[in-house]
């Protein structure tokens, strides 16, 4: 019955470094108390004390268990305050929460992992378990777009990942600058010519709500399955369970049955993307 | 079956207060409202209809502190379990949808789940429908089936009594010499006052020509398009009455304290119809329009919970119809979802 647990208490949690990542992204790295572990693409409630609480998708190695990294961009109350977290200050985490990527599903095939802006936090996450057990993949394409080179988080690892061989690295930007050298576009334009099997490959996609219907709607139009397009829906989930009622769509809640959709579970609810 | 006088009545109340707080029905121009219970006075009213707040308030409680600081004890209140009496049958199918809600799936409200534990219900049933009631249409019967620990139907000098649980029981039992069998006549007269009052239902609900909910099936879906949405919302002023008042919505928002030395989470009764219900931080609102949230409120009702728990999230005890300073009147558009309305 779960007698002694209180699922809505958060555990105090230490803020160990603060990265900055982008004019208005961030990442705080955490240490929990108390042993609070994720699986890749499950997410959290993150409370800045005395001001509120919001969910996030830890950006962290998910085999990392005593630690996490949480990226924030600055859009609301919440957030605006994580970007005034210093190192020691306290923060309280809840969770985790919702189904994460199924990876055990994904063995043996091809896998496009599909970013867009600061939607490549959770899919960091997503990258560090793949490489955690690479040889169980066929071969993984990365994607990503942002719309401006400054606005590309996760500046060295892109870079690591760009250099390894065992990845099929492409990223764009929506507009250059005098530095940028490589592709402009939407990031769409750069997911013609891939070698991947579109009827077995899975495709997993996070960024702005825009960005995932229009990758979803190329995605298709490539060949992609319904049922291997994997999205990470964005809601106001506030408990976290499944009870407080923000986060439905359709006859699911976000949190517990999500945040990761496949295409087909959602594609008949009205509105998906608004 | 057993019997109790109106004056042995009193004095079980006096025995249940030493363990519980009790609530009952106090009748004030006109409305029933549920008020401590002292000493017994002639404006409790255990028959008639349902009060005018919904039973939730005592399960799920407006405002409830949920978690203190980082401690992982559960807050604990120190004062007795409620003891709420004279409910009615449209409030206790509430329970089919929050007991889904907060008892039910993989993680429980330990809140709710203590508090439908601890707190004792003694129902009854209607002796009269007021112009606003239609559970008949949601297959609700004006008299506890239930989901209750004792029933009454009121009769001459007092009432029948029926018990629901193991706690009724031992109630009844602890207390036998204030109980005695019920006599034919009394469980005859109970019959015929059941009769008469789901007789007046369905009176109201031929009159208002409601819809019975063997015609619900799809009508969300088939209606999502429609223009009734933007016509129903048109006089809706936001103010989440329906909401608050209403025996199933169990929508919450926790709310953590502006103190930052004294940490405290709060879980506060939450309105689908105010605008920010599902904004997203970012400033994305999947339901910026005033109709698409009151069709959201019919959905969840009508679609969602059908389609996952199998109940329709409506009880017809017509609270938010009295309660909607807009004259929204969910009868009317459960009557125009289903065909039969202009």
């Amino acid at each position: 019955m779960g007698n002694n647990k209180n699922p809505y208490r958060s555990i105090e949690s230490e803020v160990l470094d603060v990265i900055t990542e982008s004019p208005t992204i961030t990442t705080v790295k955490l240490k929990p108390k108390e042993l609070l572990s994720f699986e890749t693409g499950q997410f959290i409630e993150m409370s800045v004390p005395g001001v509120g609480e919001a969910p996030f998708t830890p950006s962290s190695r998910p085999s990392v268990k005593d630690m996490m990294d949480v990226t924030v961009m600055k859009v609301g109350k919440v957030t605006e305050k994580v970007h005034t977290l210093k190192k020691g200050d306290i923060v309280g985490l809840r969770g985790p929460y919702g189904k994460g990527y199924p990876l055990d599903s994904f063995k043996g095939k091809e896998i496009l992992v599909l970013g867009g802006g600061v939607g490549l936090a959770p899919l960091r996450s997503l990258m560090y378990a793949l490489f955690d057990r690479i040889s169980d993949f066929k071969k993984i394409y990365f994607r990503y777009g942002a719309r401006t080179p400054k606005d590309i988080i996760y500046k060295n690892e892109v870079k690591e990942w760009s250099q390894r061989g065992d990845l099929d690295f492409r990223i764009t930007v929506d507009a250059g600058d005098e530095t940028w050298k490589g592709h402009v576009g939407l990031v769409t334009t750069i997911l013609d010519g891939m070698a991947i099997n579109v009827s077995t490959g899975i495709a997993v996609v996070c960024g702005p709500p825009i960005m995932m219907k229009f990758s979803t709607f190329k995605l298709l139009d490539l060949g992609f399955k319904i049922e291997n397009i994997y999205l990470s829906m964005e809601k106001n989930m506030s408990c976290g369970f499944g009870k407080c009622g923000h986060c439905r769509l359709g006859t699911y809640y976000t949190c517990k049955d999500g945040p990761v959709f496949t295409y087909d579970k959602i594609k008949n609810f009205p509105n998906i993307w608004d | 079956m057993n019997y109790i006088s109106s004056k042995n009545f009193i004095q079980v109340l006096n025995v249940l207060k030493k363990e519980y707080q009790l609530y009952l029905p106090n009748k004030k121009n006109n409305q029933r409202f549920y008020k401590k219970y002292s000493e017994f006075s002639d404006d409790i009213t255990i028959g008639e209809v349902r009060a005018f707040e919904p039973l939730k308030a005592f399960f799920f409680g407006a405002r409830a502190k949920v978690s203190e600081d980082f401690k992982s004890e559960i807050p604990i209140s120190k004062e007795k379990p409620f003891a709420i009496i004279g409910v009615k049958a449209c409030d206790l199918k509430g329970f089919k949808v929050l007991d889904f809600v907060f008892k039910g799936e993989d993680v429980i409200d330990p809140f709710y789940a203590k508090a439908r534990e601890n707190n004792l219900i003694i129902s009854a049933d209607c002796t009269c429908a007021i112009e606003t009631c239609f559970c008949l249409a949601l297959d609700v019967k004006p008299y506890p089936q239930e989901n209750f620990d004792i029933n009454l139907s009121q009769v001459k000098g007092g009432f029948i009594v029926e018990t629901g649980s193991q706690k009724g029981r031992e109630i009844v039992e602890k207390n036998s010499s204030l109980f005695e069998d019920a006599k034919t006549e009394f469980i005859n007269e109970r019959d015929e006052q059941r009769v008469r009052v789901i007789k007046e239902v369905e009176k109201n609900i031929q009159e208002k020509e409601i819809p019975r909910q063997e015609r619900f099936k799809g009508i969300i879906e088939k209606n999502y398009e429609s223009n009734i949405w933007k016509e129903e919302a048109e006089t809706c002023v936001e103010c989440g009455a329906c909401n608050s008042i209403c025996p199933t919505c169990h929508c919450f928002l926790l709310f953590d304290q502006k103190d930052n030395q004294h940490l405290a989470r709060f879980r506060l009764w939450d309105s689908c119809m105010i605008k920010d219900f599902a904004k997203v931080a970012g400033g994305v609102n999947p339901r910026n329009k005033l109709w698409m949230r009151l069709r959201n409120r019919f959905e969840k009702k009508f679609d969602f919970f059908p389609k996952l728990a199998n109940i329709y999230a409506c009880t017809g005890c017509g609270r938010c119809v009295s309660a909607c300073p807009a004259k929204i009147d969910i009868r009317k558009v459960l009557k125009r979802l289903s065909g039969n309305g202009k």
